[in-house]
């Protein structure tokens, strides 16, 4: 066997070799669902929304000892949960590239940009446990129309699912109740928080307290 | 050769009729030690305060109850009562669970779900809330709320491999224990109807001898066949029920 052959030979076998070994010690999860649509009055703003790059190919790594690498893909998931659930929440939303410039005239009251600021996980090894966890927390951060800080707001979810045969699923399902409940807290905490009321107020919403999901209930009930 | 064979046949000693009888009695004593030890017991206590009863054309939608950190209806369970349900004797329009969670985005989810009929009624002051409720056509909630656990374990069996062959040998057995209670809520009188509590116990025990023989008990499908029979009564029965436990062996 001539000593070129030879030497690719060996390459493609130490390739094949490193790539099964790689292969065998990762687990890849992509996450993916239909979110609903949430059931809440719209705030009467016209909102920017701000999707970093980084949300949309979010992907969480990390080597746990004594199981294996495992690489969890939450950018389309992320995209299908809070598409519709910003369209829902406010009266107008638009996509924007960048934060508005002072004095600029957007015809937008504020911008909001979410991020990913923790990912955690948990899959049992022993026996006695039988719940998959994950917690996710949000970071919501809304701009007003000359690009100030209104409010850097933390959001977190958590899930759990049943540890069956196949973990991966286990872990896909816990991840979108954790997603599911971060969307929750979002579309129904997100007027309450005190920056929040303010802002509405200074874009001339103060005197509507039927804006957003909780004052609308209040302004029924009386 | 025959005449030797046979001399050898008479010098084997008759077996007695009392060793016959030990024998056939250790079998006996072995099978029902097996029977008995693998079992159920039941204990579902029912207790109805209202005197609600379905009507043609409404649905019920069962839900498992989340807010435990440690512990929670199984998605099996849930979706073994809706079937059950909605099958067999009496059946009844069952609402499938996920999908009504969906429509009811974002108050179902283990943090805003209602604890209680108060909050159910503050959660109907929503607007559109109370409308997407009447669509789904559902007039009960049924509230599940426990889990299935490994309660007690013992025993082992070895096993070991040759080169004449392999073989096991011990005995293993393992106890779980299914509680669960259901509640139901009458979401169009905004008032709970009363609540089923179902506790079953199953025994599970594996005697290996050369082959491991699994003798396992499944209380959680007890637990969803008898908490399924007292909800039909339940929604369908308006007075006299739920008056004292129902046990089974």
């Amino acid at each position: 066997m001539p000593l070129l052959f030879r030497d690719c030979f060996a390459k493609r076998w130490l390739a094949l070799a490193t790539a099964a070994l790689l292969g065998g010690c990762s687990t890849q999860v992509i996450v993916e669902a239909k979110f609903p649509t949430p059931l809440v009055e719209p705030l009467p703003v016209s909102v920017g929304i701000l999707i970093p790059e980084e949300l949309y190919n979010y992907i969480y790594t990390e080597d746990v000892p004594e199981q294996s690498l495992w690489t969890i893909a939450l950018g389309d998931a992320n995209v299908s949960m809070l598409q519709p659930l910003f369209k829902r929440m406010f009266r107008d939303t638009r996509s924007v590239d960048a934060l508005p410039a002072a004095g600029a005239t957007t015809g937008i009251d504020g911008v909001l940009k979410p991020t990913i600021s923790k990912f955690e996980f948990d899959v049992p090894v022993g026996q006695r446990d039988k719940f998959v966890e994950v917690w996710i927390q949000y970071q919501l951060s809304l701009y007003d129309a000359d690009g100030r800080s209104v409010i850097d707001w933390a959001v977190s979810g958590y899930g759990k699912s049943e540890l069956m045969r196949n973990r991966q699923d286990a872990v896909q399902k816990a991840a979108i109740v954790a997603m599911r409940e971060a969307g929750a807290t979002i579309s129904t905490k997100f007027a309450d928080q005190p920056q929040v009321k303010s802002w509405l107020g200074e874009k001339g919403h103060a005197a509507t307290p039927g804006a957003g999901p909780q004052a609308a209930a209040k302004t029924e009930a009386q | 050769m025959q005449p030797h064979q046979g001399q050898d046949r008479r010098q084997l000693p008759k077996p007695k009729r009392s060793d016959m009888k030990i024998t056939h009695f250790a079998a006996i004593a072995l099978v029902a030690g097996i029977v008995t030890g693998c079992g159920v017991t039941s204990r579902v206590e029912p207790y109805k305060q209202g005197s609600a009863v379905i009507q043609q054309g409404e649905h019920v939608v069962v839900l498992a109850r989340k807010q435990h950190a440690n512990h929670e209806a199984e998605a099996d369970f849930v979706q073994c009562i809706s079937t059950a349900l909605s099958k067999g004797d009496k059946p009844i329009e069952v609402h499938a669970s996920k999908e009504f969670e969906d429509k009811m985005y974002p108050w179902f989810e283990p943090s805003t779900a209602p604890l209680t009929t108060d909050d159910l009624s503050h959660l109907f002051e929503r607007p559109g809330v109370l409308d997407q409720v009447r669509g789904t056509g559902v007039r009960y909630v049924v509230w599940l709320d426990g889990s299935t656990d490994r309660v007690a374990s013992g025993g082992g069996i070895s096993c070991a491999a040759g080169i004449g062959g392999a073989g096991c040998m011990g005995l293993a057995w393992w106890e779980d224990d299914s509680r669960y209670d259901a509640t139901v809520w009458d979401i169009r009188e905004l008032q709970s109807e009363g609540t089923i509590h179902a506790d079953v116990k199953g025994r599970s025990v594996m005697p290996a001898i050369i082959i491991p023989l699994p003798f396992i008990s499944h209380p959680q499908a007890h637990a969803c066949r008898d908490l399924t029979k007292q909800l039909k009564q339940f929604l369908t029965t308006p007075e006299g029920y739920g008056g004292r436990p129902v046990d089974a062996g």
